[in-house]
C-alpha cells in the first residue's frame, strides 16, 4: 500500500508541471523573460516584513546600477542572505522559532541516539543527510513564514496534519514503532488531510498563491513534527517492542532501522504533503474563480448618479 | 527592548568608512566594494545602524526608467558614536597592560 502511494507525490508533480505549462505555454517553453539576479532580488525583497519594504527597494535600486551579470548575480544572493537573515517581526518570528526547535530537535535526538547506541558510520551518514535536508527545509520554511498571511495559517495547518495522522496510527510510542496496517488510514492521512489543509488555506487567503505557501509551510511542519515525535518513541522504547529483522533482530540493528524508517518517512512525507496539499490549494483556486464575486457597490460618481437617474 | 551589543568589527570598518567623510552621501554598493563587505553582510548592518539612528538614509531619483537609488551617511549621533568609539579604543590602547609592559 505504501508502495503504490509513492507514485502519487509523482503523479502530482506531473500535474503540477502540466499546470504551469497551461497557465503561460510561451514562459515554460521559451523561459523567463527577465534576468536571473532580478527576479531572485524580487523574491528576495518579497520576504522582507512591510518595516523593511524601504530596504527592498534599496537593494533593487543598487542592483539596477550594477552591470555584469556575475556582479549582479553575487549581489543578488547576497541580498537573498540579507533577507533571510534579518530578524522577522510578529508572527513570522515565532513561525522561524517554532521551525527552528524542531529543526534542532529533529537532529539532536537522531544524533544523541547515534551516540547513546554506538551506531556504524551508515547511521552517520543519514545523520548527515538529515542535516542537510532539515537546513533547507528551514530556509524554505523561513522564507514562507515571512510571506503575509502564511505564518499562522501554515503551523496550524501542520499541526493538524500531524495530529491526524497520529490520530489514525495511534498515539503511544510503540505504535509509532508498529507497522499501521489499515489502508484507509493511509488515504487520510497522506492524501485526504493535506490536500484538505491545501484549499482551506486557499479558501482562507481567497488566494491560491497564498493557499500554496500555507500548504507547503503545513508539510514542512506537519512532517518535521511527526519525526520529533516518532523520534522520541525510538529513544522512550529503546529495544521495546519486537525487534526489526531488517536490523539484524540485534539492539543495535532495530534501532538504526527504526532511525531509518522515520528518515525515509521524513522526506516521503514532506514530498507529499505539499504537492497534494499545493493540488488541495489550486483545486480550490479553480473553485474560487468559478465563483461569482462579491458585489461591493463601488463609489457614486457624478456619472453614475446621472445614470442612475436616468 | 534595544540591545546596545558593542559594534562588530565589520560595523566599525562601516562606521569608519562613512566618518571619512561624513557630509558625503554614499550609495550602497560602493559602501560595500570600499569595506570589502558582500551585500548580505552590508545590509544588515546598515539596517541596524538606522534603526539605532546613527545613519541617515536619502533617495536619489531615479534617471529616465532607472528605480531611486538609497544614499546613505552618518547621522549627528552616528558621528558622536563614532567620536567615542575612537576615543575608547585610544583608551583601552594607552590602558592595555600587554602594552605597558612592552613599553616598560
Amino acid at each position: 500500500m505504501l508502495g503504490g502511494l509513492f507514485f502519487v507525490p509523482m503523479l502530482g508533480l506531473l500535474g503540477i508541471g502540466i499546470a504551469l505549462y497551461r497557465r503561460n505555454p510561451r514562459r515554460f517553453l521559451d523561459g523567463p523573460t527577465e534576468d536571473a539576479p532580478l527576479r531572485l532580488m524580487r523574491w528576495a525583497v518579497g520576504l522582507l516584513s512591510p518595516e523593511r519594504h524601504e530596504w527592498g527597494q534599496a537593494m533593487l535600486g543598487e542592483l539596477d546600477h550594477l552591470d555584469g551579470r556575475i556582479r549582479r548575480m553575487r549581489f543578488a544572493l547576497g541580498c537573498v542572505g540579507a533577507a533571510l537573515v534579518l530578524p522577522p517581526w510578529g508572527r513570522a518570528a515565532a513561525g522561524v522559532w517554532a521551525m527552528i526547535t524542531l529543526a534542532v530537535a529533529s537532529v539532536g535526538l537522531y544524533t544523541s541516539m547515534a551516540i547513546h547506541y554506538r551506531l556504524g558510520g551508515g547511521d552517520w551518514i543519514a545523520a548527515a543527510i538529515l542535516t542537510v535536508f532539515v537546513t533547507g527545509v528551514l530556509i524554505g520554511a523561513s522564507a514562507l513564514v515571512r510571506r503575509p498571511g502564511v505564518a499562522i495559517p501554515g503551523l496550524l495547518g501542520g499541526l493538524f496534519i500531524a495530529v491526524t495522522f497520529l490520530a489514525l496510527s495511534g498515539f503511544t510510542f510503540l505504535d509509532q514503532i508498529l507497522p499501521n496496517t489499515v489502508p484507509w488510514h493511509r488515504l487520510v492521512q497522506v492524501i485526504a488531510v493535506p490536500f484538505i489543509v491545501g484549499a482551506a488555506g486557499t479558501l482562507w487567503g481567497r488566494d491560491p498563491v497564498v493557499g500554496r505557501r500555507i500548504a507547503r509551510l503545513a508539510a514542512i511542519t506537519g512532517s518535521l513534527g511527526l519525526f520529533v515525535y516518532r523520534s522520541i518513541a525510538v529513544a522512550a522504547t529503546g529495544g521495546g517492542g519486537p525487534f526489526d529483522q531488517d536490523g539484524g533482530g540485534t539492539l543495535r540493528g532495530t534501532i538504526s532501522d527504526r532511525l531509518g524508517n522515520n528518515l525515509v518517512l521524513l522526506a516521503f512525507t514532506t514530498l507529499v504533503f505539499a504537492t497534494i496539499g499545493w493540488a488541495g490549494a489550486a483545486a480550490a483556486g479553480r473553485l474560487l474563480r468559478r465563483a461569482p464575486a462579491p458585489t461591493v457597490p463601488g463609489p457614486i460618481t457624478p456619472n453614475s448618479e446621472t445614470q442612475q437617474e436616468a | 527592548m534595544q540591545r546596545n551589543r558593542p559594534p562588530s568589527a565589520q560595523t566599525i570598518n562601516v562606521l569608519r568608512a562613512l566618518a571619512a567623510d561624513p557630509a558625503r552621501w554614499r550609495y550602497g554598493y560602493d559602501l560595500a566594494t570600499e569595506v570589502h563587505l558582500k551585500s548580505g553582510s552590508l545590509y544588515p548592518i546598515l539596517v541596524r545602524l538606522a534603526d539605532r539612528g546613527l545613519l541617515d538614509t536619502s533617495w536619489e531619483p531615479g534617471r529616465g526608467s532607472r528605480p531611486p537609488r538609497h544614499l546613505y551617511r552618518l547621522s549627528p549621533a552616528g558621528r558622536e558614536f563614532v567620536a567615542a568609539l575612537t576615543a575608547a579604543r585610544a583608551d583601552r590602547t594607552t590602558l592595555n597592560p600587554h602594552n605597558r609592559w612592552n613599553e616598560a
